[in-house]
């Protein structure tokens, strides 16, 4: 419940913090954003799946998150300089695996 | 560890809510963008407009001076300038100012075979004096005008009807030195005229003089269109 709270309260500084910084991104990087947003997404559903399970761990959470991110930010440049449009499987994937979290999660609410 | 996880929880919540933030304001930054192509048509756009305005500007100011005079009550004088201004244009005005005079004679200085001048000498010669800038030609006191004929008839030729005899003297009014200079460049009227046997003297004037044109153009057959 604690860890609930905490996620939601680091959510709202993160926003606040995001919508006021001073600087914007190029929208050239919006592509790669949106990859990096789905990745990073994707990890924190992981993490509450993960936590239903009781099988969470603090490594595996904070590496997949960051590393995801990162590859799929990569990924989406990699294709733009290769002209193909490799961010779609990012999207693809990260999608796929965001919506068999959420229905493990919603069974695991349900189960409950 | 139960707070090591609570850290990471944190921090990634932190992260995930400011890349959504930053996503969320790029994206609606580029809403309110105009695409490229549409700018650099509206700016051609723009250029076309700044220029339709000046000239524009350029034509009510012109406009509106002429609208003034007219208010003041000098249509007359408004009028009588117009009107001067059309005789002047119409070669019925006097006119004198700096030129040249240009003799042409075939007989007096026959070095090679002695050739009469032609009319399409007269015609070249005018056409120079024109291409130089000259703003008034009279061939022996003949005006030319745009109604103006330069033809042969028998011995003679013909200018405004009026039958000429030789020596041509041809008078223009303009810049002096240029017109000169366009009748003696190398290759040019003098050097062509004189090869063919034809006596050219070609004098700078301080003042010359040129008639009005003496017979006003008459219109019977043609009549100007009617405009709805």
């Amino acid at each position: 419940m604690v860890g609930f709270l905490l996620a939601l309260i680091g959510l709202s500084v993160g926003v606040l913090i995001g919508l006021n910084a001073p600087l914007v991104f190029p929208q050239a990087y919006a592509k790669y954003m949106s990859v990096a947003v789905l990745a990073a997404l994707d990890s924190v559903f992981g993490g509450i799946r993960a936590a239903m399970e009781d099988h969470f761990d603090n490594k595996i959470f904070i590496t997949g998150f960051f590393s995801n991110t990162l590859l799929a930010a990569g990924l989406a440049l990699i294709g733009e300089r290769l002209g193909i449009d490799l961010y779609l499987a990012a999207v693809v994937a990260f999608g796929v695996r965001l919506f068999q979290n959420l229905a493990i999660i919603r069974r695991h609410l349900l189960k409950k | 560890m139960s707070r090591s996880i609570y850290l990471s929880i944190t921090l990634v919540a932190i992260f995930l809510g400011l890349i959504m933030a930053f996503q969320f304001r790029t994206t609606s930054a580029v809403d309110k963008g105009v695409p490229f192509n549409r700018e650099q048509e509206l700016a051609m756009d723009k250029k076309q407009l700044e220029k339709d305005l000046s000239q524009l500007r350029e034509e009510a100011a012109d406009l509106s001076a002429k609208l003034d005079e007219a208010g003041k009550g000098n249509q007359i004088f408004a009028l009588e300038s117009e009107l001067a201004k059309q005789k002047l244009y119409a070669g019925l005005v006097p006119l004198s100012g700096p030129g040249v005079e240009i003799t042409l004679d075939g007989y007096e200085h026959a070095r090679v075979t002695p050739t009469p001048v032609h009319d399409d000498d007269l015609l070249k010669v005018v056409n120079d004096l024109r291409g130089a800038g000259a703003e008034a030609v009279a061939i022996n006191d003949q005006r030319i005008v745009a109604t103006s004929e330069i033809r042969l008839a028998g011995n003679h030729i013909n200018v405004n009807m009026v039958r000429l005899s030789p020596p041509y003297r041809v008078t223009a009014i303009g810049i002096a030195a240029t017109l000169k200079s366009s009748m003696e460049i190398r290759g040019g009227l003098v050097e062509y005229l004189s090869d063919r046997g034809i006596s050219v003297v070609v004098k700078e004037q301080d003042n010359v003089s040129i008639p009005a044109l003496n017979s006003i153009p008459t219109f019977d057959h043609a009549k100007p269109v009617q405009r709805g």
